[in-house]
């Protein structure tokens, strides 16, 4: 058994060699790098079975900012899984980021190894914040993952789309963390106090200045709700997202949308659950429930004129934002024996699988045929039933069929919203999963019944075809057996 | 490891399906293998008398949890020994009769999962889980129906076979639904506790409840007037009527009473599935009597032999029917498989007719088709006798009405099973095909002797008690009820055998009973009238009030509002940092102000 932290430790001197590595392999390839990286994460993830919190009477200054509780390992381990597959899907977008990297014929890899090691930085990141429970670890974890996503939206250098991507999400991201840091400075102002579990204790104390102004602590949490609703892209703060989506690099895009949006919601729960059970909870949970209603309803709606593959999955990835803050909102009044953290894992595990594998059909989709539009979709599963199959499962799991972990994430949802009596935001919920069974099956229809224009087919490598088998098991194990990940939460 | 008994199977059929399907041999010896393994493991716990029960939780909501969980007791003990005996049998049988199929895969994939799901019903210890399976079992008989699906016929009977089931299953459903809300539990241990409360609690509708729970039986076990399916489904492989459609599956009906029997015990609906059980074993052994098709003839006469056993159920006695079950699956298979070498000898012949004489050329058939045939009619001595006796002394003690009813069935089995043995086995070869039949291959004579000895012997209670432990049922026999047993069985089979010596063909033709009735006449135009009505209303209702009212004005609205929100998105940074900074006042509004 070690220290949690040398996790994070591991990740990052790992990303540091590769550093190094990159300048001494060749140009033609720098493959390498980002197959090490693989190796390597895969390392540590199975060593995250094997890692321990402080012991009996280990009082080292670490442990009150760090947290290894099931909800840290949990995402520690989302974090890796997700880390690794958007490194696979980065070889297979190689050919697209050479294009825009203006290699010339003689060094096709040239400029490219960054993107091969950087994601590692944001996946220490990410594990940082499934742990943090300190503000001030909280804020740091949070900016170690923005900073290195400015660098890799913007990656594609020669393309305008990613560049005006990156300066999008690089100017909305610096102001909504300004609110962020904003509402924590207030936070601390009232509280006195910066780690997570000393702020909850004092709100019990009446004497505290959290409980003599309440409108000051709502206003707080006002600035931390809009910080974090930029990162989970709820509305109205989803603004970014389709743009920004659609000009980064896939791979990043599924980084983004995945890894991104579980940060925010760990950060999220462990900032706001203390105040669910307390005077301002009331007005805490509208304004959730109000922003998740609003953030289904437009992340579906929204989606359904789409035609462009990844401008759909964006706004899917907005209104999924939308269910887990209604699964959120349910804090402070499930009686289910079913928990709140445990349905936001089961739902984020799902959302991971399903979306990851989306992402990693459109990457090779787009780097074989050049397009990333739904006609490019047409007659795939009679040029490339592999990716066909899997990527309806994955459609389907995201519209939410039964038997699938889609399905389960959300019946999950809304048995809490049920159970907490939230009829209008499940009418609202119900409207959109309408929705989303047509925008998904769409891309089903585009694939299962309309003609190809050409015979193009689309190779896949071993390593892909692991990664997407994988997380298609996944998908169909979590929607028949959900039960693991909401036992690790049971209390 | 009683869990192996599913994972082996299953794993063994997703195996064959998907990856070694293409290799028909390496398929057909995974499925043994599996097959062979449960079978050592179900005779290792009949053995230890296992009865740890592991479950586990499935699915958790709110109040309600769904497990996954076994049941192991004398009698799922017992039924999983048949499953498996007959199952590998039928594997090894297989591998000499499919030998030559183009789709040995998949054949042996279906067989591998419906070993699975057979397992699973035996297994379950709640209705959910049990429902599961049934379907399940229902989805692999489908298959091995139809596995000559490039002809017409077995694709009929497959669909026909699904869809009656279906309607039984309907039944069953609702049934397991009416009495999760009376006992307030799917789990049969549970239920117990609260069915007798729930019996006089509900009344009438606890008898209602329990009949549509016996729907799902009449389904799966292919009684009146669900009946007509097993017939048609002789149109699949031998080995799989001999299993599924003989043996195991279309038991599934009678083992879901014999679970549920302290249910029947509460309520008089009871005399209903009685009275299903009787009317159809007296129908399907009248219509045996004219039927041509061997595997025709066999198939009525499981229908009546699974009249009788659910008869038994009904008057109260699940210990008689499941005994009976028992015996029959052995000597019914035995029957089925034999039926299946004749029918492989004479390439593919099915009409005993154009058969005759093949006493002489296939004289291991021969002998175990007599030792089935003996057991079928209930020769002293035999397994059949033994639980023929206890059935007719169930009826006896019961409904002296029923008894009648039973006692010419007990008259018309050994006389249509003369008929047919005669005429099989007799005179002179009547075709080319009979008269070229060579003895079958060692492989399918294996099975063949294995379930003549179980036949002969099953019956014993050193050998029942060996499997069924306590369950199986000793009483003793009153005079009238053996005599009726034997006068029946000498007249009808010495009645059977001086008609049908030496004919070639039919001597008393009665178009009305060989046409079973005209049900499935009556079937169909029955289904057209209603579907032909239920299709109007339904067409009227989606042109006039779906299509105008529901889709265009739901799909208008979203688009238009789909297209509003894609115009926020209008690419300039200043107005999207604008509408940001709008958003951050609402929200400020909204959680401090409001």
């Amino acid at each position: 058994m070690m220290p949690a932290y040398y996790l994070e430790a591991a990740v990052v001197i790992l990303g540091l060699v590769l550093m190094v590595m990159e300048a001494f392999v060749e140009k033609a390839d720098k493959s390498l790098i980002a197959k090490m990286g693989i190796v390597g994460l895969l390392v540590v993830l199975v060593s995250l079975f094997f890692v321990s919190g402080p012991a009996e009477g280990d009082d080292a200054p670490i442990w009150s900012f760090y947290a290894v509780d099931p909800m840290a390992l949990f995402y520690k381990g989302f974090a890796l899984v997700t880390t690794i597959l958007v490194l696979i899907m980065s070889l297979d977008y190689r050919s697209v980021l050479q294009h825009y990297m203006g290699a010339d014929q003689e060094k096709p890899g040239a400029g490219i190894g960054e993107f091969h090691y950087l994601p590692l930085f944001t996946c220490a990141g990410l594990m940082w914040m499934a742990s943090a429970k300190d503000i001030v670890s909280i804020f740091v974890a949070l900016e170690l993952v923005t900073i290195s996503f400015y660098v890799l939206v913007a990656f594609m250098r020669r393309n305008v789309g990613s560049l005006e991507a990156g300066v999008k999400y690089l100017i909305l991201g610096a102001l909504s963390t300004g609110f962020f840091v904003y509402g924590l400075t207030w936070l601390f102002g009232l509280s006195g106090e910066t780690e997570l579990s000393k702020i909850a204790a004092a709100l019990g104390n009446d004497d505290s200045a959290m409980v003599r102004y309440p409108k000051a602590l709502l206003f707080s949490l006002a600035m931390i709700l809009v910080g974090l609703g930029f990162k989970i892209a709820a509305v109205p703060f989803q603004i970014w997202v389709p743009d920004v989506y659609q000009g980064a690099p896939t791979p990043i895009t599924a980084f983004l949308s995945v890894g991104s949006k579980a940060a925010g919601f760990v950060v999220g729960y462990r900032i706001m659950e203390p105040f669910f059970a307390n005077h301002v909870a009331p007005q805490l949970v509208t304004l959730i429930l109000a922003i998740s209603g609003a953030t289904i309803l437009l992340g579906n709606l929204a989606a359904v004129a789409q035609e462009n593959f990844k401008r759909l999955l964006a706004y899917s990835s907005i209104s999924h934002a939308g269910f887990l803050l209604l699964a959120l909102g349910c804090s402070s009044s499930t009686t289910s024996p079913v928990n709140v953290e445990g349905v936001m894992a089961l739902y984020l595990g799902g959302y991971l699988a399903m979306t990851l594998v989306a992402f990693h059909v459109m990457c090779l989709v787009r780097a074989q045929l050049g397009s990333e539009d739904l006609s490019a979709y047409k007659g795939l599963s009679k040029r490339s039933p592999f990716l066909a199959g899997v990527l309806l499962v994955a459609m389907i799991s995201l519209a939410g069929v039964p038997f699938t972990a889609g399905f389960i994430g959300k019946m999950y949802v809304f048995l809490m919203a049920l159970q907490s009596r939230y009829f209008v935001i499940i009418a609202l919920a119900v409207v959109g999963v309408g929705a989303g069974f047509y925008y998904y099956l769409k891309v089903v229809r585009a694939m299962y019944w309309d003609d190809a224009a050409d015979d193009q087919s689309v190779q896949i490598s071993t390593l892909s075809k692991v990664a997407m088998l994988t997380m298609v098991a996944l998908i169909v194990i979590l929607g028949i057996y959900p039960t693991p990940i909401l036992n690790l939460f049971a209390a | 490891m009683p869990w192996l008994l599913l994972i082996l199977p299953l794993v063994a059929a997703l195996v064959t399906a998907l990856i070694t399907r293409k290799n028909g041999t390496l398929s057909a010896f995974i499925s043994l293998g599996s097959v062979g393994a449960t079978l050592a493991i179900s005779l290792l716990m009949v053995l230890r008398k296992d009865d740890a029960s592991p479950a586990f939780t499935w699915i958790a909501a709110g109040d309600f949890t769904l497990e996954i969980g076994l049941t192991l007791d004398a009698l799922s003990r017992g039924m999983m020994v048949i499953v498996t005996v007959i199952g590998t049998l039928v594997h090894v049988f297989s591998l000499g009769y499919m030998e030559k199929d183009e789709s040995k895969g998949r054949y042996f994939a279906c067989l591998s999962l419906f070993m699975f799901s057979m397992t699973g019903i035996v297994l379950a210890n709640n209705f959910a889980m049990m429902f599961i399976f049934w379907e399940l079992v229902g989805v692999s008989s489908y298959l091995l129906i139809g596995h000559w699906f490039t002809k017409n016929d077995p694709v009929e009977a497959a669909k026909k076979a699904f869809l009656t089931n279906r309607i039984g299953d309907f039944g069953f459903m609702i049934g397991i639904l009416m009495l999760w809300g009376m006992t307030g539990s799917i789990v049969f241990s549970e239920m117990e506790g609260g069915a007798a409360e729930a019996a006089a609690g509900h009344g009438k509708m606890f008898g209602i409840a329990v009949l549509c729970l016996f729907c799902g039986a009449v389904g799966k076990s292919a009684q009146m007037p669900l009946h007509v399916w097993l017939p048609d489904a002789m149109e699949g492989p031998t080995p799989v009527s001999a299993l599924i459609h003989a043996a195991t599956m279309v038991a599934a009906g009678v083992y879901m009473l014999a679970r549920v029997s302290f249910l029947l015990s509460l309520t008089d609906a009871a005399q209903v599935i009685a009275w299903v059980g009787a009317i159809t074993a007296l129908f399907a052994a009248v219509v045996a009597t004219q039927q041509n098709d061997i595997k025709k003839i066999l198939a009525y006469s499981t229908l009546s032999q699974l009249g009788y056993m659910v008869m038994a159920a009904g008057l109260g006695d699940t210990n008689v029917a499941m005994f009976h079950l028992y015996t029959h699956a052995a000597f019914k298979a035995l029957l089925f498989l034999g039926a299946g070498a004749i029918i492989y000898a004479c390439h593919h012949e099915q009409d005993i007719w154009q058969m005759g004489g093949l006493a002489k050329k296939m004289p291991v058939t021969f002998l175990t088709f007599a030792i089935g045939t003996a057991a079928l009619v209930a020769v002293p001595f035999t397994s059949g006798f033994f639980s023929k006796e206890m059935i007719l002394l169930t009826a006896y003690e019961g409904n002296k009405t029923l008894f009648v009813i039973a006692a010419i069935v007990a008259f018309l089995t050994p006389f249509y099973m003369m008929r047919l043995f005669t005429v099989v086995f007799f005179g002179e070869g009547r075709s080319h095909h009979a008269k070229d039949a060579k003895e079958v291959e060692s492989v399918m004579k294996l099975p063949l002797l294995v379930l003549a000895a179980l036949s002969v012997i099953a019956g014993y209670g050193f050998v029942a008690g060996l499997v069924f432990g306590d369950l199986v049922p000793h009483e003793q026999v009153p005079s009238i009820v053996l005599v009726t047993s034997l006068g029946t069985l000498a007249a009808g089979a010495l009645l059977g055998f001086i008609l049908y010596k030496g004919k070639t063909q039919e001597v008393t033709p009665i178009g009305f009973i060989r046409e079973k009735f005209f049900l499935d006449e009556l079937y169909i135009v029955l289904v057209r009238l209603f579907q032909d009505a239920v299709g109007l209303l339904a067409k009227m209702l989606d042109t006039h009030v779906v299509d105008n009212i529901a889709s265009k004005g739901t799909a208008s609205t979203v688009a238009g509002l789909g297209s509003l929100f894609r115009r926020i998105q209008v690419g300039n940074l200043q107005a999207y940092a604008f509408l940001f900074g709008v958003g951050v006042i609402l929200v400020v509004y909204l959680l401090v102000f409001a």
